[in-house]
């Protein structure tokens, strides 16, 4: 052990003593805390200002002077995805998906499907934030730091010398994995303190944060051990740079990039446009609520006629307007929910597709396991689609219930030609304050947690092949200590 | 009767599909100074390498202080000093840390007086003690190397070619070393193609000749030690 410690101890002398590496963890350092400060603040403030407008578009919504109800439906409102509490370590697929989303009658918006021109690019490399750092640049940086770790020192006759000292393979790859791993340690510093910052202003989430950086320490941890397995494996210090460079290269850049295409063709995505005139024709073949030989809404009317005893709709005691909207956003929303089922299945596969492949990349993994711990996952995502579609039916709904209850029929037919039948049509501002504002919590850390657990499981993979290619690099050094 | 601190019988080692050291026999008693000499090739630093475990022997037997190599190298590392015929010191470390940092590997950290006695012993100018080893000749890394193996204190030492690259003057200090070591009871298997330096020392020198010790000497209790012209006939028809 003190063996293994005055080794270790002496690759950070080294590394200590070699400009290159100082300014290479310097670099990291900095750049890890740049992400770490412009994460949070532009977090912080879009938190706020989402916030902001939520509450200012409920408060636009409820100061709306009287109005027909109908009018309301195509008022509208909006619902504003809230910002993670984790969100300022890693903004996962936010960056990508919509925020914002209007809310009418009769339609879906937009950042429903605004998802799908970019779900086969969920896991897009770019972005300065701290996951980023430390999935992408902190390997990188340990590669330039450790290539070298075991290939120098046989190189240079001193791997034999230490040997000759009663160095056992064991010590020697033990002190630089614990100099190396040390390092990483260091290099991850900015990033957690970015993440324990995030959690104390978010009460409850020191437990899921601690998860996620011990899903980051194992993730490091299996490039410490990978770089010195490779280190001492290989003949030379050149042959282990460019070993390992390339490794970084697939593991990091080409597996996720190709599994997120991959992904995208085993289970395309309808493009937005498409989607929207699959729907458009489905809407059409379901019935034209204005037109009175639709066979779809004279059956509705026979129906109702039945419902209450009466042979003409001027002699329903409720406002047949009214019905006859209800069911028209009943139709709509069944036919809205029916294509978002299917697009959130696809997304859905699509990432259950990438979770999978993390047998392939320990970054896809860990990449998997910060989005999901942070809430920023795109089931995360379609949670909040859906939840804002569900506010949205049971908003408009209620807006026709006032039409049908409270706006009688012949106000309604009349109220083009009589200003004074229009006036009684509208519902008094009141009702406005009443209605229920969108609201969304993300989900509980025990919830994320257990989702955590597939990704937490392939890096505890990862991890036993690290210390795999360790062994056996031990049993090299054994062999090859002449 | 004690363990000797070094004792080889019959050793075969091979390397590639080469047969160097073919039936070798060889032992050393505590304090006894053995000069193994040999041309270019003869199989000497394969020897020492056995001897280290570095390579794995075909055949033979072979202990050092009673353990047998193949069994524990480990155990037996750490009571052989060894000096390699190239030396490797830490460029970026001084000639104190390279000597700090190998006997603490070595589980023998020594204090700088220690260590300062060590460097005045081989005659490493006191300048250089502090300075980085990147800038050392030949002759100053050898004497740190040699100041470092003696800092051991090991029952055993193995010296690949210790005066080469050593001037005139350190050469015969470094063979008045050797005695007092030998008078300390430490066992030297020393080799060298240095003949005079060789018959100025040892107690028995050994010629490795096709894998084994072809001829050897021993010293006569009075002076001259050796009969330095059937050392040198001995040598010369040897290649
Ligand atoms: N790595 C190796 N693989 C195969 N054969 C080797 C290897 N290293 C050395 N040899 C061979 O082993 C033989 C003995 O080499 P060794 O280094 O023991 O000689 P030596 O007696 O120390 O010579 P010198 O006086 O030049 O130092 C030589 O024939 C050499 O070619
Ligand atoms: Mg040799």
């Amino acid at each position: 052990m003190t063996q293994m410690i005055a080794i270790a101890a002496a690759e950070l002398r080294l590394m200590l003593r070699s400009r290159l590496a100082l300014i290479g963890l310097a670099a990291l350092l900095l750049l890890s805390g740049i992400a770490a400060v412009t994460s949070a603040v532009q977090t912080a403030s879009a938190s706020a200002t989402r916030a902001a407008a939520q509450a200012a578009t409920d408060e636009q919504f409820k100061t709306q002077p009287s109005r027909h109800p109908h009018r309301m439906v195509h008022y509208g409102t909006y619902a504003l995805r809230p910002v993670g509490p984790l969100a300022a370590f890693d903004p996962g697929v936010d960056s990508f998906t919509g925020t914002v989303l209007f809310l009418e009658g009769h339609r879906q918006n937009s950042a429903t499907f605004g998802a799908a021109r970019e779900s086969s690019d969920l896991v897009r490399f770019g972005q300065l934030t701290p996951a980023f750092v430390l999935q992408t640049l902190a390997p990188l940086l340990l590669v330039f730091l450790g290539f070298a770790t075991v290939a120098r020192e046989r190189e240079r006759g001193s791997l034999r010398a230490l040997s000759a000292h009663g160095a056992s393979a064991a010590s020697i790859l033990g002190g630089k994995v614990l100099a190396l791993g040390g390092v990483a340690l260091l290099a991850m510093a900015p990033a957690l303190m970015a993440l324990a910052w995030a959690a104390l202003r978010h009460p409850g989430e020191g437990g899921i944060a601690t998860l996620i950086a011990l899903a980051y320490g194992v993730y490091l941890l299996v490039w410490v051990i990978g770089i010195t397995a490779i280190s001492a494996l290989a003949r030379t210090s050149q042959g282990a740079l460019v070993t390992l460079l390339a490794i970084w290269a697939i593991v990091v850049v080409l597996v996720p990039r190709a599994a997120a295409g991959w992904a995208g063709v085993a289970e395309p995505l309808p493009s937005r446009v498409d989607t929207e005139f699959a729907i458009a024709a489905d809407l059409r073949r379901m019935g034209d609520s204005h037109n009175p030989d639709d066979p779809h809404f004279a059956a509705f009317k026979q129906r109702i006629l039945k419902q209450y005893g009466v042979a003409t709709v001027d002699e329903l005691p409720v406002n047949y307007r009214g019905l006859v909207g209800a069911e028209g956003e009943r139709l709509t929303s069944e036919l809205f929910a029916l294509y978002a089922a299917r697009a959130d299945a696809i997304q859905l596969g699509q990432s259950a597709r990438l979770e999978t492949l993390g047998v392939l990349s320990p970054a896809l993994a860990v990449r998997r396991a910060s989005m999901v711990g942070a809430a920023t996952d795109v089931a995360t995502h379609l949670a909040f689609m859906n939840r804002a579609e569900a506010y949205r039916y049971q908003l408009i709904q209620r807006l026709n219930g006032l039409q049908v209850t409270q706006v009688s029929s012949a106000d309604d037919r009349a109220r083009s030609r009589d200003p004074l039948a229009d006036q009684r049509t509208r519902i008094s501002a009141d009702f406005w304050k009443t209605m229920p504002q969108f609201q969304l919590a993300p989900s509980a850390p025990a919830t994320r947690a257990a989702a955590m657990l597939p990704a937490m499981a392939l890096l505890a993979f990862w991890l036993a092949i690290g210390v795999g290619l360790l062994w056996l690099a031990r049993r090299n050094l054994d062999q090859t200590a002449a | 009767m004690p363990t000797p601190p070094l004792f080889i019988a019959d050793l075969v080692v091979e390397r590639g599909d080469k047969r160097i050291v073919d039936g070798l026999s060889l032992s050393l008693a505590p304090g006894e100074i053995y000069a193994l000499l040999g041309g270019n090739g003869a199989g000497k630093s394969t020897t020492l390498f056995a001897i280290l475990g570095f390579l794995e022997r075909q055949g033979g037997s072979l202990t050092v202080g009673g353990v047998d190599v193949a069994a524990n190298p480990d155990a037996v590392r750490r009571q052989v000093a060894y000096l390699p015929e190239n030396v490797a010191l830490y460029d970026h470390l001084t000639a104190r840390e390279n000597v700090d940092y190998f006997l603490k590997v070595a589980g023998c950290p020594r204090s700088r007086a220690d260590v300062d006695a060590g460097f005045e012993g081989v005659g490493l100018a006191a300048a250089a003690w502090d300075e980085r080893a990147a800038r050392f000749s030949k002759g100053m890394r050898q004497k740190t190397a040699i100041a470092l193996a003696l800092l051991r204190e090991t029952p055993l030492m193995l010296l690949d070619e210790p005066t080469s690259g050593l001037d005139p003057a350190a050469a015969g200090d470094f063979h008045r070393l050797l005695e007092t070591l030998g008078r300390r009871g430490v066992a030297v298997l020393m080799v060298t193609h240095d003949l005079l330096g060789a018959a100025d020392t040892a107690d028995r020198i050994g010629l490795i000749q096709a894998g084994r010790i072809a001829r050897e000497w021993t010293a006569s209790p009075t002076v001259p030690r050796f009969d330095l012209n059937a050392l040198h006939s001995g040598f010369a028809s040897a290649r």
